[in-house]
């Protein structure tokens, strides 16, 4: 019991409860013994309240603080990560409570614990986040609301007044998430996210776009400023595959950023049409752990940390860990009249094919090329042999060895990624520079037009072909076999086995399609007005509220609020605590009783009238029977409700002024 | 009936030598319809007061000497089986008179405490299932020896509570205490006490005391002063509305003996002391500092 008389259990219940709500959504992604280890610590220390253990001493700290740190060297192997240091938190949060004895410990806790709280935006910042912070505040807050003593610590008193601080500190939370500078990191922390969906990834081999189409996690969010390009041209680029392995598809080296594929970062780093951009749009991404970015062809970003590659893509500086907006305005290749020539090195990286293998593919775009057809006659012949004989089917035969030869003669029935595949294999065969693209086609309109919502399901793989006079091409092979998995997108085209093995087929049902889209719609201006307002949108609000961002206005900005805040503050106070007003006798007299405090005689505040008007004859004698007289009427007036008695009483302080202000007449002391 | 009121203290004056305050607290607490409770040492006067006072108003008096070992009985009365009539009769006990003395109450064991201060407080008493009715008006006057001296069970709170007053005599100035000794012997000037007042009288002043006016403004000092003492840390135990209200009947009393038909503040500061000595306990030393203390502090007049 020797420190339970410190921390009343209740108090240590709301401070339990505080860090449990506080660490709840890190438990499931911290490792399991981190959660065990706050349940020891927990227990203990209720143990300790209800007298029956004592508070662990120095050994035991030190053995457990050896052990979480042992831990956490075995759970993680590296340190300058966010997952490690979260937990690192976590654990010395835990192990505070092996020391929680004084009041001056809660509070230490209770700080802590917000500052856990806010870890969970590092990780997330949904709107299912931001309200479980929001209740974990009001949790931690009212935990700290608890220790006052005293009856405080009822749940409802301590949670009333939390939510009440709360609301509160509302106008203060909103000004400062208008004002306060948007810092970037000071360093990028590698966050190891599990959230983040790789989508398309570096290469293609079969089987990877079937997977993408079971998934119906948003990709990208689209939002278009101006014109909107039709169905049929929404070909959101992101990798070009030019190296063929004879199985996988893959960018081949020197092609990126990170083994040195030339990016041009800067703005004028590379010559843009003359004529404007067709298309303005924002994109918004969900995180991908990988650098390439999403847009239409001939894109270019102003964005920082965005730049070009030289095939017409756009990258990212880092990987994106978080969801990420970038600006991007696009030239249609159709709109662009010149044509830079394609180098050697070009022309080689996109003609390249394995030596050997395929070899029924091979003879037939021998026969093709001997035919001396031009490139488009050629893709033309190979797009009707695809029409004619293909099915577009999500769950393709698997293919042998030969997977070119496979597919074209054999089995038949595929789906994106063996048409795009299988078509530029033959160009290269048949002598036309050709690539495959992958990226994401098509979208899905949310809220009338708001934005264009893409998902994981309409990653697609198309394919361009040098045509030397109009330089690069689209030609998207899948639109021969199945027209409406461009047109519609993959739902239409696949029906049946559209999202087949998803666990709930959400899709089969109209309202709950429409309310998933309803919520992805209200997560989409979450993001855009909340999580999104950075320093340049902070700028340009400022801008519109000031005019002109100076220091100055920034000040008033901030002062004009919080003065009138306070002011208000101070008048609520001036009018509530003062109370009714007093009656105008008690005024009146109060008002002779300042005077006659100016001269030296000052009521105590239990004196009454009668006892005070005593001592101010004995004081002042030239003044006693005035005051005697004045009394009386205040007497009456205040306590015999006597009308007539104020109207004597204010009558008597009229002539008593100037006699007050004369002093003692001569000769009388 | 101002006349009347001063002669009755210009009487018991000159029995109870230069004690006019207590005599105006007591006079207060009967006409407010109150109890009152005198603690002081032995030889103080209690009785002499208390004596006088019936015999002033013209009030039937009996006196009961609390001891250990007292029974309800011995207040309230018992039924006696009567052989000539062959039915039970009811012997009626001192409670039954308009001025009962409980001298030196806090000798007498709980239980027969708790019978008097029950009488005190339904002005009638329950005896074998039958309930009588005490005589109007019911007026005590207990008196009690300081805490602390031996064989003495004291009040609880609760009880204390009963009695409107708690007033003490304190020992005589030197003026008075000669006054005393040249003077006539008490108890012949007790015999020559004529009772000024009947009893159609005494209902009448009673009466009197609740059309004394009460400004707003006084309610609003006695308010200041019932909440300072609930939300003040010196006091463990605040006023509870019994004792605001006895405050507010004692300090209409205690004007109307001043001849005044409104409360001014004063009579409040005047009848506290006794009214909320014993209602205000305080862990260090007796309510007397603390009455002190909250006269002292709250503000007469209205912010």
């Amino acid at each position: 019991m020797a420190y339970s008389g410190r921390l009343p259990r209740e108090s240590l219940l709301w401070i339990f409860a505080a860090q449990f709500a506080v660490l709840l959504p890190h438990f499931a992604r911290l490792p399991l013994w981190i959660v065990a280890g706050w349940v020891l610590a927990a227990w203990w220390r209720a143990e300790v309240s209800r007298g029956r253990r004592e508070l662990p001493g120095r050994m035991i700290k030190l053995v457990a603080v050896a052990l979480v740190v042992g831990g956490l060297v075995l759970s993680y192997g590296h340190w300058f990560a966010l997952e490690p240091m979260v937990a690192l938190l976590a654990v010395s949060f835990t192990l505070k409570n092996l020391e929680l004895v004084t009041r001056r410990d809660a509070f230490l806790s209770l700080l802590l614990a917000y500052f856990v709280a806010a870890t969970l935006f590092i990780f997330d910042q949904g709107i299912p986040h931001a309200i479980y912070g929001v209740l974990a505040v009001l949790v931690v807050t009212a935990a700290l609301v608890a220790q006052a003593g005293a009856g405080s610590a009822r749940p409802r008193r301590a949670l009333g007044l939390s939510a009440r601080l709360l609301a509160q500190s509302v106008p203060l939370m909103l000004l400062l998430f208008l004002v306060m500078p948007r810092l970037g990191p000071l360093w990028a922390v590698p966050q190891e996210d599990a959230s983040a969906t790789t989508g398309v990834s570096d290469s293609m081999s079969p089987g990877d776009f079937a997977n993408l189409s079971k998934s119906d996690k948003p990709a990208l969010r689209i939002t278009f400023d101006g014109p909107v390009p039709p169905p049929e041209q929404r070909y959101w680029r992101g990798l070009v595959y030019a190296d063929f392995d004879g199985r996988r598809w893959s960018q081949g080296f020197g092609v990126d950023p990170r083994e040195g594929g030339q990016v041009f970062w800067r703005d004028n780093e590379v010559a843009l049409p003359e004529v404007g951009p067709r298309y303005r749009y924002q994109v918004i991404q969900e995180p991908t752990r990988s650098q390439w970015l999403f847009a239409m062809a001939r894109p270019h970003s102003a964005t920082d940390g965005v730049g070009e590659t030289r095939d017409d893509r756009l990258v990212r500086s880092e990987p994106v860990f978080s969801r990420l907006a970038y600006e991007v305005r696009s030239w249609p290749r159709d709109s662009i009249n010149e044509v830079t020539p394609m180098g050697d090195f070009d022309r080689r990286r996109n003609l390249q094919l394995p030596d050997g293998g395929n070899p029924r593919a091979r003879e037939w775009a021998a026969r093709l090329r001997a035919q001396g057809l031009s490139p488009s006659e050629t893709s033309d012949a190979v797009l009707s042999f695809f029409n004619q004989q293909f099915t577009y089917t999500l769950a393709p035969p698997s293919l042998g060895a030969d997977t070119v030869d496979g597919f074209l003669y054999d089995t038949q029935r595929g789906f994106c990624e063996h048409f795009a595949g299988s078509y530029v294999f033959m160009m290269r065969a048949a002598g036309i520079p050709a690539r495959v693209v992958a990226g994401y086609q098509g979208g899905e309109w949310v809220e009338g037009e708001e934005y264009l919502l893409v998902r994981q399901y309409d990653a697609h793989a198309w394919a361009e072909i040098w045509t030397g006079e109009r330089g690069w091409q689209r030609v998207d092979p899948t639109a021969a076999v199945a027209p409406e998995r461009v047109r519609n997108g993959l739902q239409t085209a696949a029906a049946d086995e559209f999202m087949r093995d998803a666990l709930v087929p959400l899709h089969r049902f109209p309202v709950l399609k429409r309310l998933q889209l309803q919520w992805d719609m209200i997560n989409y201006r979450w993001y855009r007005t909340v999580v999104g307002f950075d320093s340049q949108r902070q700028q340009d609000l400022l801008r519109e509220l000031l005019g002109q961002v100076t220091s100055a206005r920034l000040a008033l900005l901030v002062a004009l609020p919080a003065v009138g805040a306070l002011l208000g503050i101070w008048a609520w106070l001036w009018f509530s605590g003062r109370g009714r007003r007093a009656p105008p006798a008690a005024r009146l007299y109060r008002r002779f009783c300042r005077r006659l405090a100016r001269y030296g005689v000052e009521r105590r505040p239990g004196e009454a009238p009668a006892d005070f008007a005593a001592r101010v004859g004995r004081e002042l004698p030239h003044l006693g029977p005035m005051a005697r007289s004045i009394t009386t009427a205040y007497q009456r007036a205040a306590y015999a409700d006597d009308p007539a008695a104020l109207v004597q009483l204010r009558r008597l302080l009229r002539g008593f002024w100037p006699r007050l202000r004369r002093g003692p007449a001569p000769g009388q002391g | 009936m101002q006349k009347i009121i001063s002669a009755v203290v210009a009487d018991i004056g000159k029995v109870l030598l230069g004690k006019d305050h207590q005599v105006k607290l007591a006079l207060a607490c009967l006409l407010s319809r109150g109890h009152l409770l005198i603690e002081d040492l032995p030889g103080m006067g209690k009785t002499t007061l208390a004596h006088a006072l019936a015999q002033a108003l013209g009030l039937s008096y009996k006196r009961v000497q609390f001891t250990s070992d007292m029974l309800p009985a011995d207040i309230v009365g018992v039924s006696i089986f009567e052989r000539d009539s062959g039915s039970f009769r009811f012997h009626e006990g001192p409670v039954f008179s308009q001025l009962l003395l409980a001298d030196e109450i806090n000798r007498a064991s709980p239980k027969t405490q708790s019978a008097l201060l029950e009488a005190m407080e339904e002005r009638q008493v329950s005896v074998d299932g039958e309930t009588r009715p005490l005589p109007q008006p019911f007026f005590v006057i207990a008196t009690q020896n300081p805490m602390h001296q031996s064989g003495t069970f004291s009040l609880p709170e609760s009880q204390l509570d009963r009695f409107l007053m708690r007033i003490s005599l304190g020992y005589p100035t030197r003026e008075a205490e000669r006054a005393l000794f040249q003077g006539v012997d008490p108890r012949e000037q007790l015999r020559q006490l004529r009772p000024r007042l009947d009893r159609a009288g005494l209902a009448k002043l009673q009466a009197l005391v609740g059309q004394v006016k009460a400004s707003a403004s006084l309610l609003d000092y006695l308010e200041r002063l019932v909440l300072h003492t609930r939300q003040s840390q010196e006091c463990p135990v605040g006023l509870s509305p019994r004792g605001a209200l006895a405050l507010l009947h004692a300090a209409r009393a205690w004007a109307l003996i001043h001849a005044r038909g409104h409360v001014v503040p004063e009579d409040i500061q005047a009848v506290l002391p006794a009214v909320a000595g014993h209602r205000l306990q305080s862990e260090s030393g007796d309510g007397a500092q603390l009455v002190e203390r909250l006269i002292r502090q709250v503000d007469v007049i209205a912010a």
